[in-house]
């Protein structure tokens, strides 16, 4: 594989975290640190010339993602490295992490009362959405996939860290922040049914955390009731 | 002395000196090209990772022929920088005249290791640990330099910040 060969150039070993239709994702040892390499591939079916622009221009907007995230003080990969002739991005591996995801669906099954502290996360992460949001950081793939819960061993909260900015843009656009927040919305219910409550306590603290809020859940509202009447005419 | 893998199978050394007092003879040999190594100033360093990213990104450029400067060395100190300015990164990650502690990075084949006693007979000053190049850190001019934001220091370590916006500030 060109992916490999292309690798092997950084690293010594690499293991397959994640084989998807636009690019793969391994870990792999490189200068002496636990690292996620990110790589894109190339779409035969795409014009090269153009295919090689969008490719390259998506791999430039989830660095720079990452940066304008992390500068306002949202944990995100720290980038060691960037080979933009292969399109590979090298980061810190969140090391001992889970997914939002995981983390929610296992608490739910321990059907111990953790009610309170699914609650808390749920405005942890509406808190952080709305501070994106105010860099004008639009994530494009929000999930409960793409947030890490890093244990921190100073702290017992865990730290938050959000991750795959690969369809991220920046946009100051209330449509735009409202879209970001629909897909979430889609997302977190279809992964974690009855939840509605708990989605409810992240949209509140995104809008008590946002003084842009107001113009967002509108534009959220609107797109909810486009997506209704989409889905009852199909 | 600290000793690390980057790409293309290829090795860094990095050599830290302090007193030293040939500062001004080793800047004009390595500007004749008669030093094998980028000769850098630690004080602009937080830890010798941030060397090892640069050196990495350099051989990466070399291969690729993209270098932004005409020498590998060079281009390891463009690398330390966050901006893409060349004559300031040299300014602030090259050695001067008057400075008194330096740090010696030699990218070099895993079997080459003459260059060691070449440089330790060319520096006049007294070896240190390569870790404790923290300890010659300025860190306010640092992350005034890189415009670290009090936020972003909450995300994890200075060093972090700092490496992010090496590896990222070709596209900023
Ligand atoms: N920095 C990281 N630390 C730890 N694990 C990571 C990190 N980045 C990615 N992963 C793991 O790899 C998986 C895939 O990564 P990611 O979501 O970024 O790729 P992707 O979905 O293929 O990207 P894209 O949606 O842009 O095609 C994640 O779900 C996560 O489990």
């Amino acid at each position: 594989m060109a992916g490999q060969t292309t690798l092997s150039r950084f690293v010594g070993k690499a293991d397959l975290v994640k084989q998807g239709a636009e690019g793969r994702v391994y870990r792999a040892q490189f200068l002496g640190k636990p690292t996620i390499v990110k790589e894109r591939f190339r779409k035969r079916y795409r014009h090269p010339v153009l295919d090689e622009k969008l490719t390259h221009r998506r791999t430039v907007q989830e660095v720079r993602s990452i940066l304008r995230c992390r500068r306002a003080g949202i944990s995100a990969p720290v980038v060691y490295f960037v080979d933009y002739t292969s399109h590979c991005i090298f980061m810190e591996e969140i090391a001992g992490s889970s997914t939002v995801r995981d983390h929610i669906v296992s608490t739910q099954q321990a059907n111990s009362c953790k009610e309170l502290e699914l609650q808390q996360l749920a405005e942890r992460i509406g808190r952080i959405l709305a501070k994106m949001h105010d860099e004008d950081v639009i994530h494009g793939d929000l999930t409960t996939s793409n947030m890490l819960l890093r244990c921190s061993s100073q702290d017992t909260e865990s730290d938050l860290v959000l991750i795959d900015f690969g369809l991220s843009y920046i946009s100051s656009l209330p449509e735009d922040k409202g879209v970001d927040l629909y897909v979430l919305e889609k997302a977190f219910l279809s992964s974690h049914p009855n939840t509605n409550v708990l989605f409810e306590k992240l949209l509140q603290s995104y809008t008590k955390s946002s003084k842009k809020s107001p113009a967002v859940i509108k534009k959220l509202d609107e797109v909810r009731l486009r997506g209704r009447k989409r889905s009852m005419v199909g | 002395m600290l000793n690390g893998s980057i790409c293309f199978q290829q090795r860094v050394t990095q050599i830290l000196y302090k007193d030293v007092k040939n500062a001004a003879e080793l800047r004009r040999k390595a500007m004749e090209g008669n030093i094998n190594g980028a000769l850098v100033n630690p004080t602009m360093l937080v830890g010798p990772f941030q060397v090892l990213v640069a050196a990495n990104k350099a051989v990466h450029l070399q291969t690729t022929g993209k270098m932004k400067t005409k020498t590998l060395n060079a281009e390891i100190i463009f690398n330390l920088s966050p901006t893409n300015n060349i004559s300031e990164a040299f300014k602030r990650f090259g050695i001067s005249d008057g400075d008194h502690s330096i740090l010696v990075v030699v990218v070099h084949k895993s079997d080459e290791v003459q260059f060691v006693s070449d440089i330790s007979a060319m520096v006049d000053g007294q070896q240190l640990p390569v870790d404790d190049v923290s300890s010659l850190s300025d860190f306010n001019k640092i992350k005034k330099l890189f415009k670290i934001t009090p936020q972003e220091e909450k995300c994890g370590p200075l060093l972090d910040a700092v490496v992010c916006r090496m590896a990222i500030k070709d596209v900023l």
